[in-house]
């Protein structure tokens, strides 16, 4: 691997993609920083609207239009990703950091055989023939875990399962050993007992192979399983960062204690699901104080009127407790009182 | 695959017979006596029974009917009225004549319209979209005939560097085949851009940017092998309106070609000739469309063989 201790794999800092629409900008990400480090997991995770998918399609600029990056760096192994030009990024898409997507059913070009879309990776990026790049494609299906690998690469995508055509994504994206490894919600759209054999998969590649994984998803039970570091995203922002265990151990976020209360649960009895009230503001209407005080059962004025910084807490934690940052502000000196959320997520 | 093909051709031996069935009652269903209306009102009672007896007007339907297929696999359309000549004879040179015409005026057709739909696709809401697609009403609008004249009057006479009629040369064949071409383009480039269109925005192209392939393959190779499914079906109904379209065209150019030769034998109500041609022109838009069918199985691999 490229990278050391020093540089992560991958280092945004202030993130900023906006969509232009008719109606006038909508900043969809708005201010995201994160970085991961070589055979390291950072999960992101935040409901619908949240911002997740633009930051990961935003590393991989693959933004469409109407859509555009307009501020932030994005550095792979130290590079700045956004001063390169089209044609340098498009030799790295593929190579040195790749992505798999959430619709394993619609990902797959249909007139394709399936060894050939691997092949074609491996084609462009290892300069390979095309008998060397076909062997190439059966050994990453062998590598993905599918039977009859030299059969299976014949065949085109709708003769596969949605698991297997995730496998399939799987060895296209890993092909070329990229440094980085982005995988959209990957296993929200299969089936729960293939959902784990493909996180399985993925986390027995990286050990393999030692590249970075940002894995995007609204699903805290596939963060708890994959990532060793959390992003929370709301709105469009970093609402929360922590390493896995922190982040479960205590969320400080009144949105983090949301999303977690709203994990069904099986070993106490409970009438009815939690959930958090209301929807993620739309970015046309966005509120100028923090974002998520609309549906904060603990707002107050000050929540409404400023917009909260991420930070490291300074106040209503107890001593001796590790925490990541937050963006709230119950954990800052303008805070007068207790901690109204104390106790309520401890549950976890 | 094989089993498809043979599928496909059982298929077509119903259409076939219908085919022949309209073919054969255009003598029939002419008003009045067949043979009066074709030998013409000076002819005497003994030309007129002649006739008859030629043609086997005497016979019962069902009989005529089967010996009009029996000849019609023997390729025996029968004999000219106005000549004598076997309608086959007459008929082979004028059209092979006319589906050179066609194949050309589809050169340009599937050119021109694949080029330009591309293009428009891939600058959507731009300058060149719009551009490109008023040029494109402007071609479908456009009677050929007209395209035609035009040319002849800018090509032929003003610049005096094309020939204004007949067909065999390379500088023949470039006006009739535009004039042909122009409105298939235009259906072709449409139908490209809003099928290229459909298919830009699918996930499977977004995984092909994200292997890292060029914007141009992920155009061409990645996004226009699926556009062109429901393409490939308009070019074959192209090809089909070109045989029957040629008429026109073949007019302003003065080519001897199947449409004329139609024309001809209907003022003249040479109706033997003109039933061989509308078989003729009815098996080969059948045989084309069986063509699209296995270019449609072979460029999408999703059709069911059931």
């Amino acid at each position: 691997m490229a990278s050391n201790e020093q540089t992560p794999v991958l280092e945004v800092k202030g993130l900023q993609t906006s969509f232009f629409t008719p109606d006038g900008e909508v900043k969809a990400v708005d201010g995201v920083d994160f970085s991961v480090n070589s055979n390291e997991t950072l999960g992101i995770v935040g409901e619908s609207g949240s911002g997740k998918s633009i930051t990961s399609l935003s590393v991989m600029r693959l933004i469409q239009h109407p859509g555009k990056i307009v501020g932030g760096t994005i550095e792979l192994s130290g590079e700045d990703l956004l001063k390169k030009s089209k044609q340098q990024f498009a030799k790295y898409r593929g190579n040195r950091l790749s992505m798999i997507f959430q619709e394993p059913m619609t990902s797959l070009n249909p007139v394709f055989t399936v060894g050939s879309q691997i092949a074609e990776a491996v084609r462009i990026h290892k300069k390979l023939d095309k008998k060397a790049a076909w062997q190439e494609a059966v050994n990453m299906l062998k590598l993905v875990g599918i039977p009859a690998p030299e059969d299976r690469a014949k065949r085109y995508p709708h003769e596969l399962s949605g698991g297997m055509r995730q496998r399939v994504m799987i060895a296209i994206a890993l092909s070329c050993d990229p440094e980085l490894l982005i995988a959209d919600e990957p296993t929200t759209a299969l089936d729960v007992t293939i959902q784990a054999q493909i996180l399985e998969l993925i986390k027995e590649l990286q050990e393999k192979s030692g590249m970075a994984v940002l894995m995007i998803t609204h699903d805290l039970g596939v963060i708890a399983e994959t990532a060793d570091k959390v992003v929370v995203m709301y709105a469009g922002e970093v609402v929360e960062q922590a390493d896995v265990k922190t982040l479960f151990k205590r969320p400080l976020h009144p949105y983090t204690q949301g999303l977690m209360n709203a994990i069904p649960r099986h070993d106490i009895d409970l009438d009815e699901l939690e959930m958090i009230p209301g929807t993620v503001p739309t970015p046309q209407n966005m509120p100028s104080g923090c974002r998520f005080a609309e549906r904060c059962p603990y707002a107050r004025d000050l929540c409404v009127e400023k917009h909260p910084e991420l930070a490291t807490p300074s106040n209503n934690v107890d001593e001796g407790i590790t925490t990541g940052q937050t963006r709230c502000w119950i954990y800052t000196d303008e805070w007068d009182g207790p901690n109204p959320t104390k106790g309520v997520a401890t549950n976890q | 695959m094989h089993i498809f093909i043979l599928r496909r051709l059982l298929q077509l031996i119903p259409v076939l017979f219908g085919v022949t069935l309209v073919a054969f009652l255009i003598i029939q269903l002419v008003p009045g006596d067949v043979a009066q209306v074709m030998a013409g009102e000076a002819a005497s009672e003994a030309q007129l029974e002649q006739m008859r007896e030629n043609l086997g007007l005497n016979d019962p339907l069902v009989v005529q009917y089967g010996r009009f297929l029996g000849d019609l696999i023997m390729f025996d359309l029968g004999e000219s009225v106005r000549t004598g000549q076997p309608v086959m004879d007459i008929i082979a040179p004028r059209f092979i004549i006319t589906v050179e015409l066609a194949l050309w005026g589809m050169v340009v057709a599937v050119s021109v319209g694949l080029f330009f739909g591309i293009l428009s696709a891939t600058y959507r809401n731009t300058i060149r979209d719009y551009g490109t697609m008023t040029l494109a009403v402007v071609g479908l609008s456009m009677p050929n005939f007209w395209l035609g004249l035009l040319l002849i009057y800018w090509f032929s006479i003003q610049l005096g560097v094309l020939p204004t009629s007949g067909w065999g040369t390379w500088q023949q064949v470039i006006m009739p085949a535009i004039t042909m071409g122009t409105a298939g383009a235009a259906v072709i480039a449409r139908m490209t851009r809003s099928s290229m269109l459909e298919v830009i925005d699918q996930d499977y192209v977004r995984t092909a940017r994200a292997k890292g392939v060029s914007e141009r393959f992920v155009v061409y190779k990645h996004a226009f092998r699926n556009a062109l499914i429901p393409v490939v079906t308009v070019i074959g109904l192209q090809f089909g309106y070109f045989l029957s379209g040629a008429v026109l065209t073949e007019n302003v150019f003065a080519i001897n070609g199947l449409g004329r030769l139609v024309v001809d034998a209907i003022s003249q109500r040479d109706f033997p000739v003109v039933q061989g041609a509308v078989i003729v022109l009815a098996i080969t838009f059948v045989f084309v469309n069986f063509l699209v069918d296995i270019a449609y199985r072979v460029l999408n691999k999703r059709i069911d063989l059931n």
